[in-house]
């Protein structure tokens, strides 16, 4: 692969990562109602499920986001990141059809946070990020990572 | 994968779970015990009588559409558990929201004037109306102001009283210390409820608890009606 194009890539690795890494952080921060209420704000997801995906899905963000910051299973932690891009593009599309409207806080970011996007801006991100998860998880190498550092075989000491 | 590499996640995973709680650990409590409330006592906003069994504290925004729509269930419990109830309101104008603190403002400078229930239920009412302007809606505030026969000489210099604007601040704050991060957020005691939706499923439900009631019963399913309960042409409207 072109270095210029790796660049490209790691830059995107490097987004990716932080986006996910700092949102599952900015809710494991938070009381846990907190995230719950914004996902009720989604009116499709069943109400049972949700006390299960707001304790799981931070967990998931932080981890599989600093697993793709460090370039730890870079390959899987892209895939996940952009599974869950595309489920969030999913729902906010299937709320915007069914509802008509769409909750103004996204439950992305806390309101103490740095970052404050709009829906149709998270949109946008979202899918940006399948794209570049797509592109990293079809990678085979992942230079400056975890996984190339403990692919190589110890050296033998004489 | 080899063995070095699952050694490698499973020391990942318990370090990074580790920041997570040793910083969670670290951190103040955010409710425990309930910051002092700000705020000369005649400035409180307090709707119900003060030997109240259940204490709601909400911090609201008035530009957010779950707040309006959290206004019908905290109306039913005022008439479902009468005297039994006493509501509190915080403003939190939220930073997405960009004339939410016009309202907030229109509304400290009517509870001055000792007409902050009425005014925050019009505010609500027609968030339709004055949310969506393309201009600051001083002049839509101020007519509903009117219409409730306010001071208008009075209104308007405290619309542009900066000290009003630091008293809004000033509970935005305090819910700030408290974590609140979404509007509406509840609190009954140290129970949060956040959204209407959470408010109606697990908020009623700790209402009854301290009034020593059972549960909620859980409404049957209605059977759906033989004919459209619209006539065809005619589009449904939305339920606020």
């Amino acid at each position: 692969m072109p270095e210029k194009s790796y660049k490209l890539l790691f830059l995107g690795r490097m987004f990716l990562g932080l986006v996910f890494a700092y949102s599952g952080f900015t809710k494991l921060m938070e009381p846990v109602e907190n995230f719950r209420g914004a996902m009720t704000a989604y009116e499709i997801i069943p109400y049972a499920v949700i006390p299960f995906l707001a304790h799981g899905i931070p967990w998931i963000e932080f981890l599989f986001g600093a697993f793709l910051l460090l370039g730890y299973l870079p390959r899987i932690s892209a895939l996940v990141l952009a599974a869950m891009s595309f489920s969030f593009v999913v729902l906010i599309l299937t709320v915007r059809i069914v509802t008509g409207v769409l909750p103004t806080d996204c439950g992305c970011f806390g309101e103490g946070s740095l970052i404050h996007l709009k829906p149709l801006q998270v949109l946008i991100m979202d899918v940006c990020n399948i794209f570049i998860g797509i592109r990293l998880a079809l990678l085979k190498s992942h230079p400056f990572s975890l996984a190339t550092f403990l692919q190589e075989k110890p050296s033998s000491g004489t | 994968m080899n063995l070095r590499s699952i050694l490698t996640g499973v020391l990942l995973v318990l370090f990074l779970a580790g920041i997570i709680f040793f910083i969670k650990r670290n951190k103040p409590a955010p409710a425990l015990p309930l910051p002092p409330v700000t705020g000369a006592p005649g400035l409180l906003k307090v709707q119900g009588p003060a030997d109240a069994l259940v204490k709601l504290v909400e911090y609201s925004d008035f530009e957010c559409p779950s707040c309006r729509n959290a206004q019908i269930d905290i109306q039913g419990f005022f008439t479902d558990y009468p005297g039994k109830i006493q509501l509190t309101f915080k403003h939190f104008p939220l930073t997405s929201h960009k004339w939410s603190l016009y309202a907030h403002q229109a509304a400290e400078c009517m509870n001055r004037q000792g007409k902050f229930w009425p005014y925050q239920e019009k505010v609500y009412e027609k968030q339709k109306e004055w949310a969506p302007s393309n201009v600051p809606p001083v002049q839509i505030l101020a007519r509903y102001a009117e219409e409730l026969g306010a001071n208008m000489d009075q209104f308007g210099k405290c619309m542009a009283d900066v000290t009003v604007t630091r008293d809004i601040y000033a509970e935005k704050g305090e819910g700030n210390t408290r974590q609140v991060t979404a509007t509406p957020t509840f609190f009954l005691g140290e129970e949060r409820f956040v959204g209407p939706k959470e408010m109606q499923e697990r908020g009623e439900n700790a209402i009854r608890k301290i009034l020593g009631l059972p549960p909620k019963p859980v409404p049957e399913k209605k059977q759906a009606p033989a004919a459209p309960a619209f006539p065809i042409g005619i589009p449904k409207q939305k339920v606020p």
